[in-house]
């Protein structure tokens, strides 16, 4: 006989991949979900969930073991810290699995996976904070460090650079904003359909749909299977992207018969929004502009055509291109050019919780060079008069406004026309951050 | 030690029914070692001798807490239901919802021809279940109806 798909294991696989080998949580996730597409649907979000779960609150997760265990996690065998903390995250976050089930798994797959002489201990620990549920303690506010680091599962240097140039207060609602869950968020293709016509379509295939508070092209869906099994999602009537990464084809406003340059583009969402919009200027004129959609890989760019090919834009150039290496056809032929940057993406903590384990204060800093590096060679792109947009998805000063302070005093060519941090607001959009700048007529 | 061919589903080896070992031979021996390896080498949790073409009554199972022998099996009692996705090294690529008892009760020989009883919940008493089965020329596809679907195998590290 073989062995039936024991979703615990599927979950300590799919953890092991993001923390030992160093695999992206959302890329393992798509594939796992693909893989066992046959499982019901209650089965694939509850592995889904656990895996988010425990990527996103493995600080805290670890800090009650570590009350616990009378061995520190940083000490034990990585399967079974991994076992302890999807454990633990089930006992307290998630109703549907009493907490005796959560505990027997555990002590179960521990042994499958050959630490049967670990089963006594992860039974123990497991059982004795189940025991001990109302004396965990977590620091107090005044330690506000520590607070952050087991309320929120922020890591001390990034309460510290936050600390910087916010409030406490800021700090603490940015933790609270990455921890709400959220429905997903996509901008509706306005050439194609209205976003009320999709919404009575999508509401009579049963998903929940909600809208945005001020932008009429953004619905919020939830309670769906899968994407891939929406018709209008294949038919590219809708994208997945979040409100803030709107801003910038908003901010950019192309007009008729502009080029525009996208130097790091995939997987392209803000070229398709910048070459839509085009074509909506081009509408009543026979203006014909293009968007150059660029990136650095084959398997990047293949990202970018899967998105053109799907919402039919027929007016984007999808190039590998290193923005790092001055392309000399482009110089001063863009109107304008969106330099969305390679960052360390601390604002989108929420949907990638994987990626506060991979950077770090050094890593930030590294960043910033490069982003430096990016913009001197792009801002050469830029016509005359034209619009140079730069923007991450970080939230912290070297990488953004110290930046652009630096870019400004070695090309003083460029104005700034505008310029927000965005900060995360609960479960509805991500921390970004953008600034337009302006190239000075000669 | 050596891993042997496993019969696929549609070989009639597999619908006969096997007969009891009388006595441990060396070939006894070396058939359960091998079904042994065999079993890990496809990571399966049970096989039985008529999946390597050999029609006796012997089935290896380790269902994570170690191998096991079982010569001449017999269900004593079993108990409870559990209803879940089952797959077989003889049909590979699919599995099929089957339901089977929760517990089941069993004796058999160990390789020193001493009886011994085993008692398992859950997965081993799937596993038990369902390689007795083959001893008697049955296969889960028999219960699983129409819930058959293909399945990726885990790629073992």
């Amino acid at each position: 006989m073989t062995n039936s798909v024991n979703t615990r294991e599927v979950i300590l696989d799919c953890l092991l991949a993001v923390t030992k080998e160093q695999a992206f949580l959302h890329v393992v996730m798509r594939d796992v979900l693909a893989k066992y597409a046959y499982l019901d649907k209650r089965d694939r979000s509850f592995i889904s969930r656990v895996c988010h779960g425990t990527m996103e609150r493995m600080p805290e997760l670890d800090g009650i073991i570590n009350q616990f265990s009378k061995v520190s996690v940083r000490k034990m065998k990585p399967v079974i810290r991994l076992i302890l903390r999807s454990a633990l995250y089930q006992m307290l976050y998630m109703d549907s699995v009493p907490n005796s089930a959560a505990v027997n798994e555990a002590v179960k797959l521990a042994s499958k996976r050959g630490f049967s002489g670990l089963k006594g201990f992860v039974n123990g620990v497991l059982r004795n904070i189940d025991r001990n549920l109302a004396t965990i303690s977590y620091p107090s506010r005044d330690h506000f460090i520590d607070y952050m680091e087991m309320r929120y599962s922020i890591f001390p240097w990034m309460t510290k650079l936050w600390l910087t140039s916010m409030s406490e207060e800021q700090v603490e609602a940015i933790g609270e904003a990455f921890l709400k869950e959220g429905p997903t968020c996509v901008r509706v293709m306005t050439d194609r359909i209205t976003p009320q016509a999709l919404m009575k379509q999508l509401v009579e295939q049963g998903i929940t749909v909600a809208t945005h508070e001020t932008r009429e092209d953004v619905l919020y869906l939830s309670s769906y299977d899968s994407l891939g099994a929406i018709k209008q999602f294949r038919d590219g009537l809708f994208y997945v992207q979040d409100p803030s990464s709107m801003e910038v084809a908003t901010v950019i406003k192309p007009k008729a018969g502009e080029i525009g340059v996208d130097v790091c583009a995939a997987p392209g969402g803000k070229s398709i929004h910048a070459a839509m919009l085009l074509k909506e200027q081009e509408q009543q004129t026979d203006k014909k502009g293009r968007i150059y959609a660029r990136d650095l890989t084959p398997m990047k760019l293949a990202l970018i055509e899967e998105n053109i090919a799907r919402t039919g834009m027929d007016n984007i150039t999808a190039e590998i291109k290193d923005a790092r290496v001055l392309d000399e056809a482009m110089v001063e032929k863009a109107d304008f050019v969106i330099a969305d940057l390679p960052c360390s993406g601390l604002g989108v903590l929420r949907k990638k919780p994987d990626i506060k384990y991979r950077t770090s204060l050094d890593n930030v800093r590294e960043l910033a060079q490069l982003q430096q590096e990016i913009l001197a060679v792009v801002c050469q792109y830029v016509k005359p008069g034209g619009r140079l947009l730069y923007s991450t998805c970080t939230i912290n000063r070297i990488e953004n406004e110290e930046n652009v302070e630096t870019f400004l005093k070695e090309h003083s060519e460029f104005t700034r026309k505008a310029q927000q941090q965005l900060l995360p607001k609960d479960g509805k959009q991500d921390g970004f951050f953008y600034c337009l700048l302006e190239k000075g007529a000669k | 030690m050596a891993i042997r061919k496993i019969r696929e589903l549609g070989d009639e080896i597999l619908t006969k029914t096997c007969k009891p070992i009388k006595e441990i031979t060396p070939r006894i021996t070396e058939l359960a070692e091998d079904m042994i390896e065999t079993m890990y080498e496809f990571q399966g949790v049970g096989l039985a001798a008529p999946q390597v073409g050999i029609l006796k009554r012997m089935v290896v199972i380790d269902v994570g807490d170690g191998p096991m022998v079982l010569i001449n099996p017999e269900i004593l009692e079993s108990s409870g239901e559990q209803t879940g996705e089952e797959g077989c090294l003889s049909y590979p690529g699919k599995a099929g919802v089957v339901t089977r008892p929760n517990y089941v009760k069993a004796k058999a020989y160990d390789l020193d021809m001493q009886e011994y009883i085993i008692e398992g919940e859950e997965l081993l008493a799937r596993c038990i279940c369902h390689e007795l089965d083959h001893l008697d020329g049955h296969m889960y596809v028999e219960l699983a109806g129409n819930t058959i679907h293909d399945v990726v195998y885990e790629e073992e590290e």
